[in-house]
């Protein structure tokens, strides 16, 4: 587990970030560690030439408290997805990328890619206002344009899917993409499969001149990784319960945060929460 | 004309206002390939997205490209 006087190095966007992401890491408050700022990190321009900062944190000795609640994430989330061992002293990140490695089903998206440019919302439902089939033949089009130049041979198939949301939420679009090897399309974390999703969204919606809720698909890997994340937001609430602590789960896209959000929706014990910023929100569950 | 080239071309001509004004070039390094996209001052907005976004997304794709081809490639917005 974590030793608890050792220091430990977070990056983030900001300075404030980082800080505040160690200090959840370490489970301690401000006043219980010493702050080392080792880059500022730089903003950069549109996003390019930027620098992440990096901190510090080192436990003051009195304050062993205990990192109880993170260490228990980390490891049943490492244990329900039967990795073999994870080093403890890992940082999040890296935990995240081990669990990436051994499975690709488990991975968890910190870059939202699939939100709209604005989109803080966590229930994102556009109202259809253009024809339905209009959307679907342009956005099947315009992906398989895109697969075609990217060197993909595979089939496009639009359906709308009931399957992909709760019960009495409007269905979305989905673009079904079907093959060999299309592995490659899912990519680490899902980057390519958000950025696909996210080029035919931006792609489709200029044309139609309002944002559409496009969901592209390869493999139904939709479908597995919602189940994926019900099942661990279920033991993720047992464990909020049982312990009597919040739980604070990893950092998701606003697609993924919301799965989290509706398993949990109806559970007796536990209420959830969206904390942090942009693509460090996690989703918190917290024991009613 | 390589199809990364192309695809470069048609991911930023699909998001731009005018596609028309879409240039990309295609340098041969001498370890990677780079593509260099220019577009007007009033679509650089559209092909970098915040936070990067939209670039982001067009290197991930091209990136997908190279692997096919077993190219290094670079994406740069000039």
């Amino acid at each position: 587990m974590l030793n608890q006087n050792e220091s430990l190095d977070v990056s983030a966007k900001t300075v404030e970030e980082a800080i505040d992401q160690g200090l959840e890491q370490l489970n301690l408050t401000r006043d219980q560690v010493e702050i080392e700022v080792i880059n500022e990190g730089k903003r950069g321009i549109f996003g390019i030439g930027s620098e992440e900062a990096v901190v510090r944190l080192t436990p003051k000795p009195q304050t062993v408290v205990s990192s109880q609640s993170h260490n228990d994430i980390q490891s049943a989330e490492a244990a329900s997805d039967v990795l073999p061992e994870v080093p403890a002293t890992l940082e999040k990140e890296d935990v995240v990328e081990a669990v990436d490695a051994v499975d690709v089903e488990a991975e968890s998206s910190t870059e939202a890619i699939a939100q709209p440019p604005d989109a803080e919302a966590e229930i994102p439902l556009d109202e259809e206002t253009e024809p339905e089939q209009d959307v679907a033949a342009s956005a099947k089009a315009y992906l398989e344009e895109l697969l075609d130049h990217m060197g993909i041979e595979a089939e496009v198939t639009p359906r709308i899917a009931p399957d992909l949301v709760d019960p009495g939420e409007e269905p979305p679009l989905v673009l079904d993409v079907t093959g060999k090897d299309l592995g490659i399309l899912i990519g680490r974390r899902s980057e390519t499969l958000q950025a696909l999703q996210y080029m035919v969204r931006l792609m489709v919606s200029k044309d139609m001149q309002s944002w559409q809720r496009i969901v592209v698909d390869v493999e139904s890997y939709r479908a597995r990784r919602r189940r994926s994340l019900s099942q661990m937001a279920k033991r993720m609430a047992e464990r909020a319960v049982s312990s009597g602590e919040r739980v604070v789960m990893e950092s998701m896209s606003a697609y993924d945060r919301r799965i989290i959000h509706v398993a949990l929706r109806d559970h007796p014990d536990v209420f959830t929460k969206s904390i942090g910023r942009e693509s460090n929100r996690k989703v918190t569950i917290i024991p009613k | 004309m390589s199809s990364m080239k192309e695809l470069v071309e048609f991911m930023a001509k699909a998001v731009v206002n005018d596609p028309d004004s879409v240039i990309v070039r295609e340098i041969e390094g001498s370890s990677a390939t780079i593509f260099e996209l220019s577009v007007t001052p009033e679509d650089m907005g559209r092909v970098i997205g915040k936070q990067g976004r939209v670039a982001n997304a067009m290197r991930t794709l091209l990136r997908v490209a190279a692997v096919k081809e077993g190219k290094r490639v670079t994406l740069e917005i000039v």
